[in-house]
């Protein structure tokens, strides 16, 4: 990710505050983000589904 | 009675309940000895000294009536500062909740209270169970009794330092990513991470609704079964509650592992994260011994620890920022820096990213049912170093990962991680016990038989 895209993400998350306050944390917010999705394997059933699984509940 | 600060909550409570202990003389003794050691360990937040002596006074007027609330009556427990205890704050660790005292009990300190036990106080945590061992919070990290340059694991800090150093006979944790397990392998201790939903959730601050569990944490095997029989059970009030009934978890701890299918996952430490080898060894000796003792062991493959780590992940800091966004929004300079940065990853992540993780995280599930049709339980590593010095922050930064506690957290199958050893260093090693779905009690058996053959019961750090 760079730093216009971690900038652009981080005022639409509303941290403008942190971005302005503490940038090192953000930047290093971002990267942990991005490295650690790409270590999923994608499930190769498109089926698959997520879990939990939705239940109908009391409210349904 | 001498070493009171060492006595089992069994025992504790059978001297109560003949009147050869008295509730009250336990309790001076254990807040006698916070007094002095606390200094040296940070375990607590807040002794709530008063409060606890005059329950433990109550507790003795009921005993000399012949009323026992319960099995746990008289006997002292630590909480966490993220499950609530009526009249005192719910901190977090955080400057973020100074002030947020809470109304009521959460369920399990309810449970608790109604099984006779009394409360002692509120214990350290990483700030909002994510962020530590940071010292830029408004109360100190709590410390490993074994050695206090070191840490005592995380984020139930407070709870193994206090455990493991007799400052109480029980406290209870919350493991999002493995934190009852990891302080109960850093301290040398038992810790029980429940199946997914069989401990009320209600009245602890989330961490990441689909990943946290509430646990026991305990010197012996023995007592966490204890706890977990006054904890568990069906909360309607809780979406996560399972419908699944509290088991008969202290009854069949004896029982004989002859016959037992244990399935040693050993790609974890040795291929996966590569584990120091006085760990690797620990887990050998754990093996070895189940084998001598009757168990049958095989080896078991699952999917492997980065990937599980990386679901975990992303699952958590998702919900995590759901919870966590206003105040990192509005109040950023009032986290550590270190939760500040954990929590801002959930920013990052895409609702795609989401989604993925929870899908796969479902096969993960079919993966480790699969192999639980195979055996009885899984052997396999918990932490694969002993604690490294709390004061260096790269050493902590690169031991913290190296676990294999987060796959248990994805699936929700019940986890025990317990002391395998202690390192040349005088640091524990830690093992880690794993079971079907609400079958806690072959867990706990498993965890016994190790427990009995090698008196890891009896192992307690120098600290006086």
């Amino acid at each position: 990710m760079d730093k216009e895209t971690i900038e652009l993400l981080a005022r639409r998350a509303g941290l403008a505050k942190a971005l302005a306050k503490f940038p090192d944390d953000v930047t290093a917010s971002a990267k942990q983000a991005a490295d650690v999705a790409e270590k999923i394997k994608r499930p190769a059933d498109p089926r698959a589904e997520p879990w939990p699984p939705m239940r109908a509940g009391i409210g349904l | 009675m001498s070493d009171l600060h060492w006595m089992t909550v069994g025992a504790a409570a059978r001297a109560i309940a003949t009147r050869e202990l008295s509730p009250v003389d336990l309790t001076k003794a254990l807040l006698d000895r916070i007094e002095r050691l606390d200094p040296k360990l940070n375990a607590f937040i807040r002794v709530d000294g008063e409060a606890a002596l005059q329950a433990a006074r109550a507790a003795e007027a009921e005993v000399v009536s012949g009323r026992l609330r319960g099995p746990l009556h008289g006997v002292p427990v630590g909480i966490k500062d993220i499950i609530d205890v009526a009249g005192l704050p719910t901190t977090c660790h955080s400057k973020i909740l100074e002030d947020n005292v809470a109304a009521a009990d959460a369920v399990c300190v309810e449970k608790l209270r109604g099984a006779g036990a009394i409360v002692l106080g509120k214990l350290s945590t990483h700030e909002f169970a994510i962020g530590g061992p940071s010292f830029d919070l408004p109360w100190p990290p709590a410390r490993n009794p074994w050695n206090t340059d070191h840490h005592p694991g995380g984020s139930s800090s407070g709870s193994g330092s206090g455990v493991a150093a007799g400052l109480f006979p029980m406290a209870l944790g919350t493991d999002t990513g493995g934190s009852v397990r990891n302080p109960a392998s850093c301290c040398g201790i038992v810790g029980l991470k429940p199946t997914y939903g069989l401990v009320s959730r209600r009245g602890v601050f989330p961490l990441s609704f689909t990943l946290d569990h509430i646990g026991p944490m305990t010197r012996t095997v023995g007592d966490n079964a204890l706890m977990l029989e006054a904890i568990a059970g069906h909360d309607p009030l809780d979406p996560g509650s399972a419908a699944a009934t509290r088991g008969h978890y202290a009854s069949g701890l004896e029982r004989s592992v002859r016959g037992l299918r244990v399935g040693f996952v050993r790609h974890f430490h040795e291929t996966d994260t590569p584990a120091d080898p006085e760990v690797t060894a620990g887990l050998e000796h754990v093996a070895r011994t189940l084998e001598a003792e009757g168990a049958e062991l095989h080896t078991i493959k699952l999917p492997t620890l980065g990937e599980f780590g990386a679901v975990n992940r992303v699952i958590l800091q998702s919900e995590a920022w759901s919870i966590h966004a206003p105040w990192l929004s509005e109040r950023p300079e009032d986290y550590g820096m270190l939760s500040r940065r954990r929590l801002m990853a959930g920013a990052f992540m895409s609702s795609g990213d989401y989604v993925l993780a929870s899908r796969r995280r479902l096969e993960m599930i079919a993966e480790v049912e699969a192999a639980l049709r195979e055996v009885d339980v899984l052997l396999c590593a918990s932490s694969m170093d002993p604690a490294c010095r709390i004061d260096r922050p790269a050493d902590v930064e690169r031991t913290y990962p190296r676990q294999a506690r987060t796959p248990f957290n994805v699936t929700g199958h019940p986890a025990l991680a317990m002391m395998a050893g202690l390192s040349a260093g005088g640091l524990p090693v830690s093992v880690q016990f794993v079971g079907r779905y609400f079958d806690e009690a072959t867990v706990f058996a498993v965890a016994r038989a190790w427990e009995r053959a090698a008196g890891t019961d009896k192992k307690h750090p120098a600290i006086v």
